[in-house]
């Protein structure tokens, strides 16, 4: 009996992870189907692969909307990380008046709603003709995600043991060098998760994307829902489009879930 | 030796150019996240519809306020708002916190099975939305439909006829997993000496889970609701693609309203009074939370 639970346990533990994940399971099985054989129910686990359905929506334009994802979400990671990481750094290592002042605005800019700001930037960018660009997305998610930079880097510099950057500094290594030389490469696991999570908010944000973009600068959860509206009874060739869109997501996401508690809770909390 | 980080790491390096460092990050977040609700606020003032620009732009005072108040549709919507969040933050707490039990024991495969519950929170809500509405809930082809088939039952149109409460199952999918993740990290922090010395002490399972686990887990707890409260109050995604905020309002929660008024009325006026009424209903919400949360745990939360 004793050993019998902790084994019934896990085996229960087992069933749900697979019921959980079921639905992304089917989606990424079903694109691979014929449309004949998605709508079976219970789905059929052995069937013939066809790459069929992923070169039809690749042609009806799948593949620009990626390169508009990939794009802006790329760009806007860097530039996050090129305006968050000094911020971080000068905030958890050197002496800033007001410093917790500074970090509470960053996180408190999380609190106001996109919605809170929709209009006027729908107002502005439409002035400026930049409705349905890339450069706007960019933009708009870079600001989105320099919070997050800050709060996630910030304490990964808090990490670094205080006798490493003492003996590089009696190395002589100071200032610009310094940073360089010694304090950026002992966080590099940490920029790299954050770039992988801000990568993946960039491309997966739908709200600005839906409200500022149409064909010339969709992204790809823009051009799925449009794309359900019209094909959403081929469920076969929408699991294709579907598994494009979720795939770079979910796969860096595979890869960031160490550091993702922190992430997501702004180094509130370290996992 | 353990020195304060702060006063030796300040006296380290010259602070001087500490300013360059942080100034051009807070300008960007300022000028695109902060600055556009000043102008919110001046345009919630004004009437202007962009369907009818012969009208233009006019003072309106405190009108689109009062008419947005005045209206059914946004109190049935500020209803609706309120029971998405509440009943998805208490799911995701409730399934969340059950998840996190299982991944607290050693077992094999532990990783994999951690991937796979994580795995719906990467999934864009757009997709998550149309995944639901059409594999699992369709009324005709779906999963559902097989599985009540099966029990011999009418099959259910859930997103007809239960249109909030199938929102708030799919939005729960999606972040059940932070919760999980989040709770995870906390139940592993939890010192073994102090649960070593609360058996020593002859505390069964139950009264150690309450009596240890719990206070050191409530830090945790409020961390998740108030970034759950923050996100899962906007959610968006998920009913632009299963039920548009239908039928009638049943399903239409603040930001989706917002987008209703702006991007498909053009009552920019409108929208943006709208926008101002939702950052400060968020603010509330938040405080509430915040005030409940230290209230009841005051002790425990320091």
């Amino acid at each position: 009996m004793k050993r019998t639970l902790p084994l019934l346990i896990t085996i229960a533990t087992y069933a749900l992870a697979f019921l959980y994940f079921s639905p992304v399971l089917w989606l990424l099985v079903t694109g691979f189907k014929t449309e004949g054989e998605a709508i079976i129910v219970p789905p059929s686990i052995l069937f013939e692969p066809t790459l069929e359905n992923l070169r039809l929506v690749w042609d009806a334009g799948a593949s620009a909307f990626i390169g508009h994802s990939a794009i802006v979400s790329m760009t806007s990671t860097v530039l996050a990380l090129i305006l968050g990481v000094p911020a971080a750094y000068a905030l958890a290592m050197l002496k800033v008046k007001k410093a917790d002042d500074v970090l509470f605005w960053f996180i408190s800019t999380k609190m106001l709603p996109a919605v809170g700001v929709i209009i006027p930037i729908y107002l502005v960018l439409k002035e400026l003709g930049l409705l349905d660009s890339l450069i706007a997305l960019v933009l708009l998610y870079t600001a989105m995600n320099v919070p997050l930079v800050v709060w996630m880097m910030r304490s990964f510099f808090k990490d670094i043991p205080y006798e490493t950057i003492e003996a590089g500094r009696v190395d002589g290594a100071t200032g610009l060098q310094g940073f360089f030389k010694i304090t950026l490469p002992l966080v590099r696991p940490g920029i790299i998760s954050t770039a992988l999570l801000c990568f993946v908010f960039a491309w997966n944000e739908f709200f600005f994307g839906v409200s500022l973009t149409s064909t010339n600068a969709a992204t790809m959860p823009v051009f799925m829902s449009s794309y359900m509206t019209q094909q959403g009874l081929f469920w076969a060739k929408m699991s294709s489009v579907a598994t494009l869109a979720v795939l770079p997501a979910l796969v860096l996401g595979w890869f960031t879930q160490r550091q993702l508690v922190r992430g997501l809770t702004m180094g509130a909390v370290k996992g | 030796m353990k020195t304060d980080s702060k006063l030796a790491r300040g006296a380290l390096e010259p602070s001087s150019g500490a300013r360059g460092l942080l100034w051009p990050g807070i300008i960007m977040v300022g000028i695109i996240t902060q600055l556009p609700f000043l102008y919110t606020i001046y345009l919630s003032l004004h009437d202007w519809n962009l369907m009818r620009p012969d009208l233009g732009v006019t003072f309106a005072g405190l009108s689109n306020f009062g008419q947005i108040l005045s209206e059914p549709a946004f109190w049935e919507v500020l209803k609706n708002t309120f029971f998405l969040t509440v009943f998805c933050l208490l799911l995701c707490l409730a399934a969340g916190m059950g998840l996190a039990l299982l991944l607290n024991r050693d077992f094999f495969g532990k990783g994999i099975i951690r991937t796979l519950f994580v795995s719906p929170f990467f999934i864009m809500p757009a997709v998550s939305g149309i995944v639901w509405k059409t594999v699992i809930l369709n009324p005709n082809f779906g999963f559902s439909a097989y599985i009540t088939g099966k029990l011999g039952l009418p099959a259910i149109d859930w997103l007809g006829k239960y249109p909030l409460e199938t929102i708030i199952i799919v939005v729960a999918w999606q972040w059940i997993p932070f919760f999980m993740l989040v709770l995870l990290a906390g139940l592993q922090s939890v010192s073994p000496d102090l649960m070593e010395a609360s058996m020593l002490d002859g505390a069964n399972r139950f009264q150690q889970f309450f009596n240890v686990t719990i206070p050191h887990l409530l830090r945790y707890i409020e961390v998740a609701l108030l970034l759950g409260l923050i996100f899962i109050m906007q959610t968006f995604g998920e009913i632009y693609v299963t039920t548009s905020g239908g039928p009638g309002y049943s399903s239409t929660n603040l930001p989706f309203y917002l987008y209703r008024l702006g991007f498909q009325s053009w009552d920019v006026g409108g929208a943006s009074a709208l926008g101002v009424l939702i950052v400060i209903i968020m603010t509330i919400f938040m405080t509430i939370l915040f005030k409940i949360m230290r209230k009841t745990f005051g002790g425990e939360l320091s």
